[in-house]
């Protein structure tokens, strides 16, 4: 079917719609590289006069900043940004990990419990908050409160039932006949899934790779009280960047949002071909 | 900070006659006293070693205790759970602790929103993680029921921090509400935060506008006395066409509950009776609502969002009359950086006065907020954590520590304001130091009670959505009524009751009367 050509109102509406969707991460890009003193001006600046990677330098040289007048920042971003990759890409890697063999065993395999995959979304049916303070209380018992392993571990946990009913969704979708016929020709079980199954849900494992892992990397309750001081995340950084004499340092909040979102874009990108396919994934039933 | 040798030195060269009284001063100066204390010493009829030994007596106990702690702790370590942003009145003491001490200062900063429930989350957990924590008053009530922080009564009697001093303790009432829970020590207040009015200066002296004011309403361009002087003057200056608003009042979720407890204890109504019954679901409380939306229409148009430092900012670039803030907005809007529309223009007064039924004026504060330190029950070095925090808030320390950038902290020691250093005079001028003065000692206490921040969150709520058009008054302050009655239930009766009749124990006579605390049987 030939591309249909975009006619001026739909086109008004779409670059509308789009301006009003860029323009947070707009805003955003606009704020990290103003002065402090654009920051929250009124009227408000919206292109800076003096643009300035002042608030950027600031994430990882506090006194950076002192240049402005502004003082009391007194933690710098690095430990955060690297406990965040950290902490993300390994629990990712693990739930997902998890989650696949899970979606393929429920998928495949699954005899008489129906109610398997109702149990692993249970634990995703209770707001957070609701097991922060149990968490707490077991993890300093076990001695894993205010420390990456504990972090991973809750992670885990908490994005394991999305990347289970997402990869079974893909793999409900995908014919077993194929591997079937795979094992029909001498594969085993695991073969056939490691190099058939796989292979073919590629586009909805990086779609369900990249959602868990925005999940883990945007998240703030249980980093916020699973931490002290040994432990670090990039959403609890944000949370920090106050002083007493310039108060809400929104510059350097926005310049450490700005880098946050660098990698989840650059995965986008680089993805994206994938990313679409997995979205569409069996969108047409057979 | 204070090298005590060389200061002994000095006072006895000064007592021998070695060292004149201009030599003296400046050799305290030196040795980094502030003029204020050096002068009142040298001065003194006791003569300067005893006059020193005494304002100085805190700080040097608690050097004194921390010496002996440190020199039997294992862990020569000590971890401060601390507000973001507070550090900047402690950094400048963390190398005296290492080198004289060795004694390693390590601070946790958490957004001061985090810190009460960081707190009761270490009630839970039993990390030990913290030694000294700073929380605000409101914490105390729920932190010492739970067990994570130390009654610091039996240490304070022992080493003598001078909280009550009456010439250089905190300002009573202010030392009794921001310190004691049931009449017990719990906390060493480091943070005197309290409400005050600031005025544009350079539009009350303006000639034109004081004619044009006098011509329309009979009395002089001044700073309000009254709130109805405060409304009348909003709704003068009020020019929203030149971006220049009548005040800059709070109206924000979270700060606008100490607006309406504030009109409402200038009303000579406290927030419970005697029976732990709101009080101000009452006419008083009503009309506070209506007044509080009238003055709606004369505030700047972001005061519905305001945080404490957006709201700053904004009075900072000139964008208001009149602010209600705490003393630190004072040192935004004096300061070049924050303050460049400001600076040099502002006076301040204390909190307006309301008239009572019998046709007395009434002038109250708000003590809200207000940091202090407590004592983690967990400590490894408890005493050590003690000597800190006696060290830190010591009449002499606290009057050094306070005028350093990027800390929360403010005036709160009777020296702090009536006595002050020339850093403390250079920070907030003579005249606001008197003003804070003159508002502390009618202050009236947050809900530093158990449950205290339920009870803030739900007057609040319903406060704000009054303010927002989603209620009308009477149904807002039904609700909020209804949900103190809940939280009062929950938490139970006879035991808030108990602390409740503790906290107003102690307030300022006209107060007492106006409220009728003073006739209250337990």
């Amino acid at each position: 079917m030939a591309p249909r050509k975009l006619g001026i109102p739909l086109a008004v509406v779409m670059g509308a719609g789009l301006a009003f969707t860029l323009f947070p991460i707009f805003w955003l890009v606009m704020t990290a590289i103003k002065p402090p003193i654009d920051w929250n001006a009124s009227p408000a600046v919206w292109l800076p006069s003096c643009p300035t990677f002042i608030n950027f330098l600031t994430l990882f040289d506090p006194d950076a900043i002192r240049e402005y007048g502004v003082g009391g920042v007194s933690q710098s971003a690095t430990a955060a940004v690297f406990g965040s990759i950290l902490a993300s890409v390994a629990s990712t890697c693990i739930s997902v990990c998890i989650g696949l063999f899970s979606a393929i065993g429920i998928s495949r395999y699954s005899k008489g419990s129906r109610s398997t995959p109702l149990v692993i979304l249970s634990g995703r049916m209770f707001p957070p908050a609701a097991i922060a303070v149990p968490f707490v209380i077991i993890f300093s018992t076990v001695s894993l409160i205010d420390s990456y392993v504990g972090l991973i571990a809750v992670y885990v946990a908490v994005t394991l039932p999305f990347s289970t009913w997402m990869l079974k969704s893909f793999v409900d979708d995908l014919p077993r006949e194929i591997e079937e016929a795979a094992m029909l020709d001498g594969m085993t079980r695991v073969k056939a899934h490691l190099t058939v199954t796989i292979p073919l849900i590629k586009g909805g494992l990086f779609s369900t790779t990249m959602l868990v892992f925005i999940l883990n990397w945007s998240e703030f309750m249980f980093a916020l009280v699973l931490s002290y001081s040994n432990i670090s995340t990039i959403p609890v950084q944000l949370s920090k960047y106050v002083t007493a004499t310039a108060g809400t340092l929104y510059g350097v909040q926005a310049a450490l949002a700005v880098l946050a979102m660098l990698p989840l874009v650059a995965g986008g990108f680089l993805i994206q071909g994938h990313l679409a396919r997995g979205m569409t994934f069996g969108a047409i039933k057979q | 900070m204070h090298s005590t040798p060389e200061i002994q030195t000095a006072l006895e060269k000064y007592e021998n006659g070695v060292l004149s009284r201009r030599a003296f001063l400046r050799r305290m100066g030196i040795l980094g006293v502030g003029f204020a204390a050096a002068n009142a010493v040298s001065l003194s009829p006791l003569g300067a070693t005893k006059a020193w030994a005494a304002i100085n007596g805190a700080e040097e106990r608690a050097w004194n205790l921390a010496k002996t702690a440190a020199a039997k702790a294992a862990k020569k370590h000590l971890t401060l759970l601390i507000p973001t942003g507070s550090i900047g009145n402690m950094t400048p003491y963390v190398d005296k602790w290492k080198n004289e001490l060795g004694v390693t200062l390590e601070f946790i900063e958490e957004p001061d929103e985090v810190v009460h429930t960081k707190g009761m989350q270490e009630a839970v957990a039993k990390t030990g993680r913290y030694d000294v924590m700073m929380p605000t008053a409101m914490s105390y009530p729920d932190w010492l029921d739970s067990g994570l922080i130390y009654d610091l009564t039996d240490w304070v009697n022992k080493y003598q921090p001078d909280i009550f001093h009456d010439e250089w303790g905190v300002v009573f009432p202010a030392s009794h509400h921001a310190q004691l829970y049931n009449g017990r020590v719990v906390g060493l207040l480091c943070d005197g935060d309290q409400i005050t009015l600031l005025c544009r200066a350079d539009h009350i002296k303006n000639s034109a506008k004081a004619k044009a004011f006098e011509d329309k309403h009979g009395y002089k361009l001044n700073l309000p006395k009254t709130w109805k002087e405060y409304y009348v003057l909003a709704q003068f200056m009020h020019d929203p066409k030149n971006n220049f608003y009548g005040s800059l009042e709070y109206r924000s979720r979270y700060y606008s509950k100490w607006m309406f407890m504030q009109r409402l204890a200038s009303k000579g109504r406290l927030w419970f009776d005697q029976d732990m019954n709101p009080t101000f679901n009452s006419p008083e409380g009503l009309q506070v609502l209506e007044d509080m939306l009238a003055m709606n229409q004369y505030l700047h148009p972001d005061a519905f969002s305001f945080t404490w430092s957006s709201n700053y900012n904004a009075f900072g670039r000139g964008e208001g009359f009149m602010n209600i803030v705490w003393p630190s907005g004072f040192k935004y809007s004096t300061a070049p950086s924050t303050g460049p529309a400001t600076t040099g223009k502002i006076m301040a007064t204390v909190m307006p006065a309301d008239t009572l039924p019998d046709g007395n004026l009434l002038y109250a504060g708000m003590f809200c907020w207000g940091y202090g330190f407590a004592i983690s029950k967990y400590s490894a070095n408890p005493e050590l954590a003690y000597a800190y925090a006696q060290w830190m808030t010591s009449p002499t320390i606290s009057a050094d520590a306070i005028p350093y950038l990027g800390g929360y902290s403010d005036p709160y020691r009777i020296n702090h304001m009536l006595k002050p250093t020339p850093r403390l005079v250079e920070t907030y001028t003579k005249d606001y130091l008197k003003t804070l003065y003159n508002n502390i000692v009618n202050t009236v206490p947050d809900f530093c009670l158990p449950g205290g921040f339920e009870y803030q969150d739900a007057l609040d709520k319903e406060v704000h959505a009054c303010m927002t058009g989603e209620k009308k008054p009477k149904a807002a302050l039904d609700a909020a009524s209804r949900a103190f009655d809940r939280i009062t239930r929950r938490v139970g009766k006879d035991k808030v009751r108990k602390s409740w009749f503790a906290l107003t124990e102690n307030l300022a006579a006209p107060i007492k009367k106006a409220t009728g605390r003073s006739d209250w049987k337990m």
